[in-house]
């Protein structure tokens, strides 16, 4: 398994993919390492808004940043930048933990479906790609049989399974991923937890509070206020400028 | 001249007009940066000495700010202090309205000692403000806390409010009566407020419910200016929610009611005045009448004296309340005590008991009941060794709009540093007034299976233990070094933000791979006839050219020949009635030939020009048709 990951990831950055500025990640890593968390931030946040990393990301570099986040004590911050690194790469276990603990520290709790179990376990691009290429393998073995022969049931079958179960399994893995859905969502990202509100507007009734570090999903936009569901049956309209979208290129939108 | 200017300015009225919004808004930007500029931070203590097991209120005072940002906890080593409330003050003087907010904290001293409150940073609309920092001390109960500092907390309650200007001074409940319409009207009986406080005796840190009413007649439009106005040194009175519309009826008048209800604590042990809860209003109220309008049917056709109303500022007050506070005992306080006061009960789970060797295990604490939650800390672990911790989210969900019954969450992360086979406990202490006793809940471990990750550092439990929940305010721990999961990690690859599917490259690749696998089946099927020599009719075409080439070169014998003819005539795109017929003849020819005489002999010129015309008619047939 190993070497095939280590095959597919080769081939995605054989696939055309611009080469990362090693260099400054490597300092930044040092300066984090050696406790100059402030130092670092600022070359991981220069380093993320390059335009190397608008269309692709490293989850590795959001991890980094969200650790310098952490420590210079910005556990909101941090939390984002540790959803981001789980977005592009579920499978980050370092990342996973951090965020659990970061979210503890600020009273949120992480979801837990069965979804995020399976997903700590296969990466949801290991399961889109090697579907379909099973999928297709088994068009191309259907294909063979059905011509060339020996057209025995078996083996038909056995390509038929191969055909179906390989394009269902991309098919979930699509539906799994979480990038699916991400550009709805969005991270309270106020230092004070904002007020849902009926309407848009300050004087409405409150519905409740969101609170910061959680994650929300984006309804509606009007202007500057947003209408989001807190994920626990909460809905409300909030201030734009509390939250932060999930995928950073959104920002600002 | 003139003329030309007017012209002018007919001509360009959008420029005048572009004119006017820029000036308009040249001094917009000038007043918003004298606002800026005026905005200014305070803090400052109730007692900035107080003996131990007593709190402390601190205020944090922003003036000229629309909107503020302050923290929840302020840390510091030894004393928890948390942010309880907030209130407004709105002032106009000579035309000139400034607001400002006043931020209140509960200091409750952990240990004894002097201590330096840190400068508070606050952002606020204008940018960050610091207060500056504030000297705290707390001595030991023996020998008494107003040794060197402020006199008793009643001496400062009766000198807070020297009586202002224009405020009632404290009065009895009025009792109104039923007035002649055409009186003058008294405001102490048009608008009246009152204030039921269940308990008058109270522990410190308890939480006790106040209900404030105001009183309006119906008969007069009444106006509220601003919020209510209660609290002293002292206490702590949480913020007002909406209040509740009503109407009664006393002594024969019909008053609307606007009941508010709050919660309020003490925060050091002593007897407590305070001053009644004033509501500003503005009331239309009946005035003098003119000279010349007093006739009865003046009166009548104007509706009495409505047309002659008079808007005046009233201050509604409630009479003075009179509370005793009393300390928490010091016998019996357990370690675990961190001031929690009311009637609680506590119950603990493990979200995920069995989590992959490395990961964090979520422990969930719920302090569920009545009392002081806002100032709650969290409950402090037990059988922590093994075990990393951080300090725990907090939640609260109360049960109504005030934050005194509900349930508070506390969250907690715990990594397992050793095999773990059970969870830390949880001991949590409160005071129960009620009972007049110190409380201890206790959690018992639950069974899980953790265990470090392969990357763990070794067992820190004996060397570095959790923090206890008193250090709840810290900062978290500090990463660098502390564990292997916390290092930077190098990139090794690039990840789209988008799913496969969202991207053009799986849509080209699987239409290539479509496109591909209908050309690999082209191209099977093409060798696969090639194989087979190609397709029958190419082989029949190609069967029937040679079996014509044989017939013509005239090699054949009689026998052979009719058989060939026979073949061709079978293969040969035909008419099939015609090519029936003819198979016949042929084949009665062949059979004659075959098994009578002259079957090798060679066929005759003549009946070989005939059997060739046959068949070419019937290939000519089958091509005409």
């Amino acid at each position: 398994m190993k070497s095939f990951l280590s095959c597919y990831f080769l081939l995605i950055l054989l696939c055309g993919l611009r080469p990362l500025a090693a260099t400054d990640i490597t300092s930044a890593n040092q300066a984090l390492a050696s406790g100059h968390a402030a130092e670092a931030l600022a070359d991981y946040q220069s380093l993320l808004a390059s335009p190397q990393f608008s269309k692709a990301s490293a989850p590795e570099l959001w991890y980094d940043c969200g650790l310098a986040q952490k420590k210079i004590g910005d556990p909101i911050a941090a939390s984002l930048s540790f959803r981001r690194a789980l977005l592009l790469d579920p499978t980050l276990a370092p990342a996973r933990a951090e965020l659990t603990s970061v979210l503890g520290s600020l009273g949120v709790t992480m979801n837990a479906g069965w979804q995020e179990q399976l997903l700590v376990k296969v990466h949801p691009e290991l399961l889109i790609l090697g579907g379909a290429i099973l999928g297709w393998l088994g068009v191309f073995l259907l294909v063979i049989f059905l011509i060339l022969g020996p057209r025995k049931p078996l083996f038909i079958a056995l390509a038929l399974t191969a055909l179906i179960l390989g394009h269902g399994v991309s098919i979930f893995g699509s539906f799994i991923d979480p990038r699916r859905v991400a550009n709805n969502l969005g991270v309270i990202t106020a230092k004070t937890a904002p007020t849902l509100r009926e309407t848009p507007a300050d004087s409405a009734t409150a519905q409740g509070t969101a609170t910061p570090g959680s994650l929300i999903t984006i309804l509606s936009r009007n202007g500057s206020w947003w209408y989001v569901d807190d994920g626990s049956g909460h809905l409300g309209w909030i201030p734009a400028t509390t939250i932060t979208p999930l995928l950073p290129f959104h920002e600002g939108s | 001249m003139i003329g030309r200017v007017k012209k002018f300015m007919k001509i360009r009225p959008r420029f005048f007009l572009s004119l006017l919004a820029a000036a308009l808004c040249w001094q917009g930007a000038g007043i918003t940066s004298v606002r800026a500029a005026d905005v200014s931070v305070s803090a400052s203590l109730s007692q900035p000495v107080v003996t131990s097991g007593e709190m402390a209120e601190l205020q944090v005072k922003v003036t000229g700010a629309d909107r503020a940002d302050v923290p929840q906890q302020i840390a510091v080593d030894g004393l928890q202090i948390r942010l309880t409330g907030q209130s407004t003050q709105v002032q106009m003087v000579n035309f000139k309205v400034s607001s400002s907010v006043v931020y209140s904290y509960v200091v409750m001293p952990l240990k004894t000692g002097t201590f330096t409150i840190p400068t508070i940073p606050i952002r606020t609309s204008a940018g960050m403000a610091r207060t500056s920092p504030l000297s705290f001390t707390v001595s030991d109960g023996a020998g008494g806390g107003n040794a060197g500092g402020p006199p008793p907390l009643q001496a400062q309650s009766q000198r807070a409010n020297p009586g202002m200007p224009g405020f009632a001074p404290p009065q009895q409940q009025p009792q109104p009566q039923p007035r002649q319409r055409d009186a003058e009207p008294d405001p102490d009986h048009i608008a009246f407020g009152e204030i039921n406080c269940q308990r008058k005796t109270l522990y410190v840190g308890e939480m006790v419910p106040v209900e404030i009413r105001y009183y309006f007649d119906a008969r007069y439009s009444a106006q509220v200016r601003s919020g209510v106005n209660f609290g002293s040194e002292g206490i702590i009175v949480e913020r007002f929610p909406e209040p509740k519309e009503s109407r009664v009826e006393r002594d024969g008048v019909l008053y609307n009611v606007l009941s508010f209800h709050t919660l309020l604590s003490a925060v050091q042990p002593g007897s407590l005045d305070l001053s009644g809860a004033k509501l500003e209003t503005q009331i239309q109220m009946p005035g003098p009448l003119p000279p010349g309008f007093n006739d009865p049917v003046f009166q009548q056709l104007l509706g009495g004296r409505a047309g002659f109303n008079q808007t005046r500022d009233v201050t509604v007050n409630t009479a003075p309340l009179h509370l005793e506070v009393l300390s928490l005992p010091k016998e019996g306080r357990p370690a675990s005590f961190a001031g929690a006061v009311g009637q609680f009960d506590i119950d603990a789970n493990v979200a995920n008991p069995k989590p992959a060797p490395g990961d964090p295990v979520n422990m969930t604490v719920k302090i569920a009941g009545k009392g002081n939650f806002t100032s709650m800390s969290a409950p402090q672990l037990t059988d922590v060794e093994g075990w990393r911790s951080y300090p725990p989210g907090e939640k609260f969900e109360g049960h109504n709009e005030m934050s005194f019954a509900g349930v508070k969450t506390f969250d907690f992360t715990l990594i397992a540093q050793q095999l773990r086979h059970q969870s830390p406990g949880a001991e949590f202490s409160y005071f129960d007034p009620n009972a007049k006793k110190y409380v201890t809940l206790t959690t018992a471990p639950i069974p899980l299976e953790a265990s470090p990750g392969a990357s763990s550092t070794p067992p820190v439990a004996a060397t570095s233990p959790t923090p206890p929940p008193q250090q709840a305010s810290t900062p978290l721990p500090a990463l660098a070094g502390t564990s292997k999961g916390e290092i930077p990690l190098s990139v090794s690859s690039l990840r789209s933000w988008q799913t496969p599917m969202q991207r053009s490259e799986f849509f080209v690749a699987s239409v290539s791979l479509f496109v591909a696998a209908l050309s690999l089946g082209g191209i099977l099927h093409f060798f696969k006839i090639q194989s087979e020599g190609g397709t029958p009719s190419s082989r029949r075409r190609r069967r029937t050219a040679d079996l014509w080439s044989m017939l013509n070169s005239g090699s054949l014998d009689a026998g052979a020949t009719y058989e060939t003819a026979l073949e061709y005539a079978e293969l040969v795109p035909a008419d099939e009635e015609k090519r029936g017929e003819i198979v016949a003849k042929l084949t009665e020819r062949r059979d004659v030939l075959k098994y009578g005489i002259g079957g090798s002999a060679p066929l005759a010129e003549s009946e070989r020009n005939r059997l060739m015309e046959t068949l070419r008619g019937l290939s000519m047939k089958s091509s005409k048709s």
